[in-house]
């Protein structure tokens, strides 16, 4: 009986690209989502005119969580210093990138599967979906480049990592692809 | 005839599965990041109401991906270069995936029990209170829950190792559970 699960003629690169591309796409489609979550929450729960009010920090609550008076303070200190340096177009731009960024990484979860299988129409969509995840990465550093300070440094050093991977993503499918038509 | 890799049902809920448990995770380093509840402060509100309502949502998805398993077993992978103690290392791997789950959503069930927060499955079915508030047994669920998790974290790190193995190999075992 043939074995379909030792479908060794299937390309060894689509197969390494297909699991790296599904465990990459496992965990950013919950970055993303949760980048969303972040901004809508911090957004949604900031005082209009700014001004936070003083922290709550009761003694059962400080053991419970580990931390210490200081460090109940500088939790409010911290949402504010985000939500005060962040333009106010950024949480919009933001949460749509997010978004997109969200549904794109998922659909990779599936391309990924489909490399893993090599069907037909994987590797064009591959190469499809990873540059669309680079682009949002693009946008997303645009994005962050044009707040301030604060805001860099949060986010651009996990934006340009994922962008280098997503672009490696890109560049491996089409070597593969080429590597495929000389064959 | 068993089929050669899992159902398409068992796929799709193990993908779920993984994103749903990613996602808590990551939500939940940030939000122990945000200020402590206060009538005034309600940024933990939201996100610590989703993070129990995809909690109690993953016992469902697992205890559906373990039905599905059981009673649509596929045939053993037919690699018979994979040493024993690989082949027993993934079973025990699977099964403290499905206990360590279970544990964690559990023990998270019974830290919030025990708080004054009630849990309002995705804002519409209220479950009933099954204890009253109290800080210690709060205080020790939470830390079983946080240990479990940490556990959980390790143990997925070995399952994910698995499959990455057996990619660069391309021997066919991944292809099992990418069935679409």
């Amino acid at each position: 009986m043939s074995n379909e699960n030792n479908k060794t003629s299937l390309p060894h690169w689509a197969s390494i690209l297909g699991v790296v591309a599904i465990m990459l796409g496992v965990f950013l489609t919950a970055v993303h989502a949760n980048e969303a979550m972040k901004q809508a929450v911090v957004t949604s729960n900031m005082p209009a005119d700014g001004v936070m009010p003083a922290a709550d920090c009761p003694e059962e609550e400080l053991e419970e969580e580990g931390i210490t008076i200081a460090e109940c303070e500088y939790l409010i200190e911290h949402v504010k210093g985000v939500a005060l340096a962040a333009p106010d177009w950024f949480p919009n731009v933001q949460m749509t990138l997010a978004g997109v960024g969200a549904v794109l990484a998922f659909i990779s979860v599936i391309i990924g599967g489909a490399l893993v299988n090599y069907t037909p129409w994987a590797s064009k969509a591959a190469v499809v979906v990873f540059s669309g995840l680079a682009a949002v990465d693009l946008l997303q550093f645009a994005a962050v480049v044009n707040t301030g300070p604060t805001l860099r440094e949060v986010y651009l050093g996990g934006i340009l990592l994922w962008f280098i991977l997503h672009l490696m993503l890109v560049v491996g499918t089409l070597a593969g692809r080429h590597s495929e038509a000389n064959a | 005839m068993q089929r050669q890799g899992f159902s398409r049902t068992a796929v799709i809920l193990h993908w779920l599965l993984a994103v749903s448990i990613f996602f808590l995770f990551i939500s939940s380093w940030w939000m122990m990041g945000l200020p402590l509840p206060s009538p005034e402060l309600q940024f933990r509100a939201f996100p610590f109401q989703l993070h129990k309502n995809i909690g109690i949502t993953l016992v469902i998805i697992i205890l559906m991906l373990l039905y599905v398993r059981l009673r649509h077993r596929p045939t053993p992978p037919d690699s018979t270069d994979m040493a024993p103690w690989m082949h027993w290392s993934a079973i025990a791997a699977h099964v403290a995936i499905y206990g360590l789950v279970l544990a964690v959503c559990l023990t998270g069930y019974l830290s919030s029990a025990h708080t004054r927060w009630d849990t309002v499955f995705w804002w519409s079915i209220e479950f009933p209170r099954i204890a009253a508030p109290d800080e210690e047994m709060n205080e020790f669920w939470g830390e079983l829950h946080m240990w479990t998790a940490w556990a959980l974290l390790g143990i997925i790190a070995v399952h994910v190792s698995g499959a990455i193995y057996h990619a660069f190999r391309n021997d066919g075992i991944v292809r099992r559970m990418m069935r679409w």
